[in-house]
């Protein structure tokens, strides 16, 4: 990367920054509507003072963090166990696949009558909307493993363990980690998305606080910050993929 | 012209017990859409230990099933194959194989990939990394232990899977056309390297290849193979002595009797059977 590369990334947000201050300067709708992003960013200073962002944020995350670990668990072990046998694959893939073509924010309403609308419910649509992309990169990535590299194990009469830990493992890594990553940025909309529908607390639900307020400076903060921390774990998940599998780019 | 009277094989004399390759009434089926269908048919042919013999022939014609029959990847065959009189039922360190794409793994670096050849041998840890360093010397990639394969051009890694094959230091080494995706310059490098390995080496080698000029510049003996079914045509001798010059006359006067045979086979099945099915001209 070189070093213009930052700065030129930085472009498209200033532009439209200047577009937004331009949009709210022209008078063409009521500042309460459209907020200028100046009063946003006072908003959201005042709303980080207070603690108040802080503790939605950290609500949210936890949810994250949390939804995501099991959900990226259970999409490992299942992707493998249906990779790796036929009849496991025969009896669960079409059902898998079908469930899978279901927006998970459609799964709002029914997990909602099961688990409430506390915490096992957005931990629960985590979990939902990170397993699904997991496991089907991991699914992928194992059948995706070229029987060539096999033939070569056999060749050299490479034992089964290192057959996983020095060949397997490390040609599934890249799509596995692709997956988690997709997951991760994926799991955080639905997340957000979920709060805004049924939550006491976190990003989603303070901005739809403040849509019932009428206090669009709230809103549009939660669209910035949600955004920010989006853009954050991908640029982290990232971050570890490259160093993973730093080979590729030596 | 200087034709060394010494058969090649004398040089290898000490080696006499090893890698001695005995194939005799080989058939080989696939079964395609239902239909068995043969690919290798009533194959005899024996190897001497430290031979270099070559095998040619059209695509199709087995060569490189026969390699995998060989080398023990695939155990269904009927008929016999014995390496110094034990029949292969599957693969062994005896022998070593390189295939036409390096498949070195692309997450492992040059000196890992070698490793990887002796995880499953006695070895001790201690002697893994001089003999992998060995190796990597004797193909000329001292320099790039640390690089990862696609950091290495066609020719490089091509040589680095002949380390690896050669790691372990097998009887039998099996070379699958494994210059077949090299350009036509490093094809010549790659294969001076090739004869000055072998030399080196004297394990022996049988080397599948479409190249009739490369089969006939390393190949003590170069089988021609016929296809549909795949068989045996005939065997030539090639009776000059290693390191060999290039521009022998010997090797042009070979090349231009076999590529005659290849390019004058009829297509027809039918008018094959009235040519020799083997021929053993020693």
């Amino acid at each position: 990367m070189t070093a213009r590369a930052p700065l030129a990334a930085l472009t498209a947000p200033l532009a439209l920054l200047a577009l937004w201050q331009l949009a709210a300067l022209s008078g063409v709708f009521p500042t309460q509507v459209l907020v200028p992003p100046a009063d946003v960013a006072e908003t959201l200073w005042s709303l980080a003072r207070s603690g108040e962002l802080e503790r939605h944020i950290g609500e949210s995350l936890f949810r994250l963090g949390l939804g995501y670990l099991i959900g990226a668990v259970a999409g490992l072990a299942f992707g493998a166990c249906i990779a790796l046998s036929r009849l496991a694959e025969a009896a669960l893939a079409p059902a898998f696949l079908a469930v899978w073509q279901v927006p998970v924010i459609a799964f709002v309403p029914v997990l909602v009558i099961f688990l409430g609308i506390d915490e096992p419910f957005k931990i629960a649509i985590v979990a939902l909307a990170t397993f699904f992309p997991v496991a089907l990169a991991t699914f992928d990535g194992i059948r995706g493993v070229p029987k060539a590299w096999f033939e070569v194990a056999r060749v050299y009469r490479t034992r089964i363990p290192d057959l996983i830990l020095r060949i397997l493992v490390p040609a599934t890594v890249p799509a596995v980690l692709t997956g988690m990553r997709v997951a991760l940025t994926r799991s955080w909309v639905v997340l957000v998305a979920a709060e805004l529908l049924a939550a006491d607390s976190g990003i989603g639900q303070m901005m739809e606080m403040g849509r019932q307020m009428f206090r669009i400076d709230v809103v549009l903060a939660g669209v910035v910050v949600s955004g920010v921390i989006g853009f954050a774990l991908d640029r982290g998940a990232k971050a570890i993929e490259h160093r993973a599998t730093r080979w590729k780019y030596a | 012209m200087f034709v060394d009277p010494r058969p090649p094989s004398v040089a290898s004399a000490d080696h006499a017990a090893r890698g001695a390759l005995t194939i005799a009434d080989l058939d080989k089926s696939f079964t395609i859409g239902g239909e068995p269908r043969r690919v290798l048919d009533n194959i005899n042919l024996s190897v001497k230990a430290g031979e270099f013999v070559s095998i040619v022939g059209a695509s199709g014609c087995g060569k490189s099933t026969l390699l995998r029959l060989i080398v023990g990847l695939d155990a269904d065959y009927s008929g016999e194959i014995r390496l110094d009189g034990n029949r292969i039922a599957s693969t062994s360190l005896d022998r070593g194989i390189v295939f036409q794409d390096h498949r070195l793994f692309p997450w492992m670096t040059l000196a890992q990939n070698i490793e990887l050849a002796l995880l499953n041998t006695d070895t001790p840890k201690e002697r893994r990394a001089q003999i992998v360093a060995d190796h990597i010397a004797l193909v000329n990639l001292k320099g790039f232990e640390q690089a990862y394969p696609h950091q290495l051009s066609g020719g490089m890694a091509q040589r680095a899977a002949i380390a690896r094959a050669l790691v372990t230091e097998p009887k039998l080494l099996l070379l699958d056309e494994p210059l077949g995706a090299l350009d036509a310059l490093t094809r010549v490098h790659v294969q001076n390297e090739l004869q000055r390995i072998w030399m080196a080496q004297r394990s022996t080698v049988l080397m599948v290849t479409h190249d009739v000029e490369e089969a006939l510049y390393l190949g003590d003996r170069v089988v021609i193979m016929a296809p549909d079914p795949g068989r045996i045509r005939r065997i030539v001798d090639v009776d000059l002595a290693h390191p060999r010059d290039r521009g022998a006359p010997l090797l042009h006067r070979l090349k231009d009797e076999i590529l005659a045979e290849l390019t004058a086979a009829p297509a027809d099945p039918a008018n094959l059977v009235r040519l020799p099915g083997r021929e053993d001209r020693r």
